[in-house]
């Protein structure tokens, strides 16, 4: 046990960690918009990479334009999911909502499960296999691609939040009726976070894609979005990436050394400890916000 | 008891709002508010007076459009703003049109900033000039929030809170305010100040108020003129001045009734039935 081994699992654990908190991000967008907690972000993940593949393989669209094209059509998608199943929940208990989004799930995982088939297919984005050196690190090239995209996305979304739409959208994941009180057009707003939120989605898809191929379980990265998420706080962009960060390393390195022991399936073990901690000791993540309470 | 308007003077045409016989039902069963007639002359101050449950937030619900989030529905009369009927118009049709209500309790938002509260209520006039101009003009009024703007809303005093609610309503350049119970829980001198500045906005920018309070004395202070509502109705239509001196007034609402306990004021409000 080297301290070079280590330290390999840590970074190659980050980046991957890193594209985690890209799946994170998409529900945070959502949860910072509209305070719904969106259970279906991982089907759109997957959706987002079956529709990239739609456009390329079945249009015959070269990538460079099948992925912004994937990507527009996610936008409105996203847009379409809200209006027709999330609109008219809006104002109702959290729980109908929360099932709502587990129903969509369902739903397009099954869809696709229909349209596309159980296979695995490639998603070639040009990215090649061949290891990158860093000193005596390997790294997973295809790793740091994702980590790199999540990091300039993460930073055009922090700025997006300080628009004055991005402040609109906060309003509005504060107060509902404060909002329409103030001429907000909260339907408006919510289906524009869900727009993002797939656009997100489909960038994940395609980097995901590249790495495992496409196929059904890419929407269980809705687990690790999920745990990714509530440890960093669902509404806190920054903890998404620091949260992912912690957990990608902590699954790399637990499974490095502990699927020896155990025989394998120490990271699932890992993700399911973190998110059970995270909702037992700080249920509201580690930069969460917590509803103010006044002496 | 006498609730004749006589020293009401005659606004015919000069109304900024007008509610005509309006009935309110909730959840389709829930009668709120029954034939309900105000008027808010334009420029004017007006109270709405009345206990807890009286139906006066229903009534500015109907007024701003907010009643459909809670299953409400105006099923009668109607409710026109300068001059035009606005039944049916969507909450932020209603905002754009001039019309906003501060919400009873606040509800500032919370993780946001004063600055970025007031740059949300800003959306719904696009340019960034006019956001500029109706910030300066709240901090102006309210200088408090200027030493704030910084921190977060939810951690601002009550009064502070009061102030933003306010200040926010104040930035979606409205033609009529409608203020919901903003003295609740707060100290009475900032009562005073709150009411002391809306006062100086409502003449100073032209705007008309609709003031809903249960803290009759100190609305009676500043309007010019007041309904009372009790159960659903409106049950006194007055000025000021007159609503002050009303025995039945100064009885219920104006702590007139020192050394009376609470068993027996109920026992006379049960003998006393306003109006019919």
């Amino acid at each position: 046990m080297d301290l070079t081994y280590l330290l390999e699992l840590s970074v190659n654990g980050a980046l991957a960690g890193l594209m985690y908190s890209l799946v994170a991000m998409g529900i945070v967008l959502i949860y910072k918009s509209s305070s719904v907690p969106n259970l279906a972000q991982g089907s759109l993940v997957m959706l987002g990479a079956y529709i990239v593949l739609a456009f390329s393989n079945g249009l015959g669209a070269p990538m460079w334009m099948a992925i912004p094209l994937a990507m527009a059509f996610m936008f409105f998608a996203g847009m379409g999911i809200e209006r027709l199943a999330l609109r008219r929940l809006a104002g109702r208990p959290i729980v109908m909502i929360l099932m709502m989004t587990l129903g969509l799930d369902i739903f397009l995982r099954a869809g696709a499960m229909t349209i596309w088939g159980g296979s695995g297919r490639p998603m070639r984005i040009g990215i090649s296999d061949d290891p990158l050196f860093l000193g005596p690190l390997l790294l997973n090239r295809a790793y740091v691609v994702g980590a790199a995209v999540t990091l300039v996305l993460f930073a055009v979304f922090v700025l997006f939040f300080r628009t004055r739409r991005g402040v609109v959208l906060r309003a509005i994941s504060d107060d509902y009726m404060a909002s329409w009180s103030v001429g907000i057009s909260v339907e408006r707003g919510v289906a524009l976070s869900w727009a993002l939120a797939s656009v997100v989605a489909t960038t994940a898809g395609v980097l995901w894609g590249s790495i495992q191929s496409v196929d059904q379980s890419l929407s269980t990265l809705l687990l690790k979005g999920i745990t990714v998420g509530v440890l960093g706080g669902l509404d806190s962009l920054g903890g998404a990436i620091l949260a992912g960060i912690l957990l990608g390393v902590l699954e790399s390195v637990a499974s490095g050394y502990l699927d020896k022991l155990l025989g394998g399936g120490s990271r699932d073990l890992v993700v399911a400890a973190v998110l059970i901690l995270t909702i037992m000791i700080r249920p509201h993540g580690l930069f969460g916000r917590h509803d103010i309470e006044r002496i | 008891m006498t609730a004749t308007p006589t020293q009401v003077p005659d606004e015919a045409g000069d109304e900024v709002l007008t509610l005509n016989n309006v009935e309110v039902i909730y959840d389709r069963i829930a009668l709120a508010i029954k034939g309900v007639s105000v008027q808010v002359p334009r420029g004017g101050m007006i109270a709405l007076l009345g206990a807890n449950g009286a139906g006066k937030s229903t009534m500015l619900k109907a007024v701003s459009g907010l009643l459909a989030a809670e299953r409400g529905l105006v099923t009668r009369g109607e409710v026109c703003f300068m001059g035009e009927d606005i039944g049916g118009l969507a909450p932020q049709r209603r905002v754009k049109m001039g019309i906003v209500q501060v919400l009873e309790g606040r509800r500032v938002f919370e993780h946001l900033t004063p600055d970025e509260n007031l740059v949300a209520a800003s959306a719904i006039h696009g340019s960034r000039h006019d956001m500029a101009r109706n910030r300066d003009m709240v901090y102006t009024y309210f200088p408090r929030l200027r030493e704030r703007r910084a921190a977060a809303a939810g951690y601002l005093s009550g009064g502070e809170q009061q102030m933003l609610a306010i200040g926010r309503a104040l930035m979606t350049q409205p033609k009529l305010l409608m203020l919901d119970e903003p003295s609740l829980g707060l100290a009475p001198f900032l009562v005073a100040e709150i009411f002391d500045i809306v006062r100086r906005i409502n003449r100073e920018e032209g705007l008309s108020v609709l003031l809903v309070e249960q803290n009759a004395v100190a609305a009676l202070e500043v309007v010019s003129h007041g309904y009372l509502m009790d159960n659903g109705r409106i049950v006194m239509h007055d000025s000021a001045e007159a609503m002050k001196k009303n025995p039945d007034i100064q009885q219920f609402y104006l702590g007139g009734a020192e050394g009376r306990n609470f068993h027996d004021i109920k026992h006379y409000s049960r003998r006393k039935r306003w109006l019919s």
